[in-house]
């Protein structure tokens, strides 16, 4: 089991197109992969898009990702590249 | 079961009357979502399985192209509505709902759609809040796949409905079952719209302007709906609708029977003859006209039977038999039937029409007809071939040339000699005429009177031209002012053209409706009015009272207002004063529509 903090960073936050890659990324791994807000008790599915826009998180919003299972180390290093990366947006 | 909680909502009463039903909520595409019990659950989930699957195929299509023609950045959005339809946990709750109540896929998606939109705008961040228009997008694909996208059939629903939706096209009243409806409420629209006209028309209880209702509401809640005073009280409690009782009954009696006895024509106080006729849309309405003793249909809208056929033309025979039952029925009274005026998407759509941007100003009225010759010419046919069975008269909508009637007769003519070759068919004369609703007819109105037989001035469409306002516009709606200087000035001017070229003229607009504005065109000089056949006895009550110059007097001083309001004061106050009927509540209904936003 993983629990790592992660921040949104890139301009328009996890909004449907950063939504879409998240869930097409944690997809592809067999882990159990769930993200909360930290100012929030909700603990949504990584691999469900309508939960993660319910996040609403914006630029900025702190996240915990928590993933558990067979990969869980690339998962976590994975998703941890996308949102460094700013989901390919530049910024 | 629990008793849900009585909550009362305010908006604005746009067509009178107190009724009780229960709450039958439409949707975006007005589109009723029923509840059906599905035995073989497992064959329903399939079927739910297969719409999914042929929505994502479609999305994977539709996304290439997208790729193709804005690049890869912005097709991801429809990533997005892709990895919606493989959500997993909205999925296992539509198939949980499948399963477990036996429902139809189209209620389930339903259901977890309007559970998730709900959550959406509860969002504090505008982005996200605004992504409930994706799923919306989305259900709507799941929607068609699964059944068409189309309304379920009116067979199937319970009586005593009151419809309730975000807004409401008037094309939607033919295709729905009206004995079974029993009021609308609307969260847009206004007074002035024509669904409320029509509601009016067919004494259909209704409240408009009613903020965030529908997500508080579900299908089959009971609603007490007050048109008078535009409140409607969701699930009311039995102490209110016991104290209500007796109002609702007076309504629903008054409303089942005769409006008036039918009477032999009508005559001002000094002798004037003054004929007064009915606009009607729906088949029922012609019943109403009957009832009401209209002196004949002054403007019978074809769209109707156009409507019906969601864009497609109606066929000759179909045609044909509605205009011989108005014919026959309304006989020896004369039908104005109005050619085809809609410039309706739908018929743009059937036709490969591009759509236009500004449809008001656009292909529409003798326009389209004009550009559909064939489709006018078997719209043409059926009027002649009907002509025989009473008195029809053809009135062309949407004029704003000479060119353009001239054009119309020609084809009336070939239609008319094609249909004296063929053996067995019996035509009679048939009179032509225009209506007079764009601003450049009333001021070539010399020109135009010499083509015709007769005028139809359509005021709705003529103060909106005028006044360059869509009324259906609730930012501009203040606007829409009958008794505006210039409105007056040019039906003013529409009568004393008639009267100099004797081309009759007849006022087909709702202003006839409103006893104030009645005394006001008999003083300008118009003696035919068209209306709502509701309000015929009423109108024939008042203008028995009064006698010609007494109106004339009215309209030359109304006439001389710098201000609508001005007009206002003065003609509710003179007219009241003129009639002793209490008019109270038609003033109301002329004042409204000239208070500013403020």
């Amino acid at each position: 089991m993983i629990r790592q903090p992660i921040t949104v960073s890139n301009r328009l936050g996890l909004h449907a197109r950063a939504a879409a890659k998240l869930v097409r990324l944690a997809s592809r791994f067999s882990s159990e992969i769930h993200i909360s807000r930290e100012d929030a008790n909700q603990r949504i599915d990584s691999k469900s898009i309508l939960g993660i826009l319910m996040l609403a998180a914006s630029k900025g919003t702190r996240l915990v990702i928590s993933i558990e299972g067979r990969d869980e180390a690339e998962a976590g290093e994975a998703i941890k590249q996308l949102f460094e990366e700013n989901f390919g947006e530049g910024n | 079961m629990v008793r849900k909680r009585e909550r009362v909502f305010q908006g604005n009463g746009v067509s009178a009357g107190i009724v009780l039903g229960q709450a039958l909520k439409l949707d975006s595409h007005n589109r009723v979502i029923l509840r059906i019990r599905v035995d073989d659950v497992e064959e329903e989930v399939r079927r739910y399985l297969r719409a999914i699957e042929a929505s994502k195929e479609q999305l994977a299509a539709l996304k290439s192209r997208l790729e193709e023609k804005v690049g890869r950045e912005h097709s991801i959005i429809l990533d997005a509505h892709i990895l919606m339809l493989e959500d997993k946990s909205l999925n296992a709750e539509i198939l949980a709902t499948i399963r477990d109540s036996h429902a139809n896929a189209e209620w389930a998606v339903t259901q977890a759609a309007d559970r998730l939109v709900h959550a959406y705008e509860s969002l504090k961040d505008e982005y996200f809040r605004e992504r409930h228009s994706d799923i919306e997008d989305v259900v709507e694909r799941i929607l068609i796949n699964l059944s068409g996208g189309r309304p379920v059939s009116w067979e199937a629903l319970p009586g005593d409905l009151i419809i309730v939706s975000h807004d409401f096209n008037p094309s939607n009243f033919a295709s729905m079952d009206l004995q079974k409806v029993r009021g609308l409420v609307l969260e847009s629209g206004g007074r002035n719209s024509h669904t409320a006209i029509i509601s009016r028309g067919l004494r259909l209880p209704a409240v408009m302007g009613i903020q965030d209702f529908l997500p508080s509401i579900v299908s089959g809640d009971t609603l007490l709906l007050n048109g008078d005073d535009g409140q409607v009280v969701v699930n009311p409690s039995q102490k209110r609708i016991q104290s209500q009782r007796r109002r609702i009954e007076a309504f629903g009696s008054a409303a089942e029977a005769a409006p008036a006895q039918a009477s032999p024509g009508t005559l001002t106080r000094d002798g004037k003859a003054i004929s007064l006729r009915a606009n009607t849309e729906l088949p029922h309405e012609l019943r109403a006209a009957k009832k009401s003793g209209a002196e004949g249909i002054g403007m019978f809208r074809s769209e109707f039977l156009y409507f019906r056929h969601r864009g497609g033309l109606p066929g000759l025979e179909e045609q044909l038999s509605a205009y011989r039952t108005l014919a026959r029925e309304m006989s020896p009274h004369p039908v104005a039937i109005r050619t085809l005026d809609a410039g309706s998407e739908s018929i743009f759509e059937a036709h490969d029409l591009a759509s236009q941007v500004n449809p008001s100003m656009g292909l529409r009225g003798i326009r389209l007809s004009l550009h559909l010759r064939e489709a006018f010419c078997t719209q043409l046919e059926a009027i002649l071939r009907a002509s025989c069975e009473g008195n029809i008269e053809i009135v062309l909508p949407m004029v704003s040339t000479v060119e353009e009637i001239r054009q119309a007769k020609a084809l009336i003519g070939q239609v008319r000699s094609r249909l004296l070759k063929t053996p067995k068919v019996e035509l009679k004369p048939v009179p032509i005429g225009v209506m007079i609703e764009v601003p450049a007819a009333v001021l070539a109105l010399e020109v135009l009177a010499r083509e015709v037989d007769f005028l139809c001035v359509g005021t709705n469409d003529l103060i909106q031209y005028m006044l360059a306002v869509d009324r259906g516009n609730p930012h501009v709606a203040y606007l829409y002012q009958p008794l505006h200087p210039s409105v007056l000035h040019c039906l003013s001017r529409i009568a004393h053209v008639a009267g100099k070229t004797k081309i009759p003229a007849r006022i087909c607009g709702e202003i006839s409706s409103n006893p104030f504005y009645a005394v006001l065109l008999l003083g300008m000089g118009f003696t035919q009015l068209s209306m709502n056949p509701l309000s015929i006895p009423t109108i024939r009550r008042v203008l028995q009272e009064v006698s010609v110059e007494s109106c004339r007097k009215i309209a030359v001083r109304t006439l001389s207002f710098a201000t609508a309001r001005e007009a206002c004061e003065y003609l509710t106050d003179a007219v009241a004063k003129l009639v002793k009927m209490d008019l109270a509540s038609y003033a109301k209904e002329i004042l409204a529509p000239n208070s500013s936003p403020e």
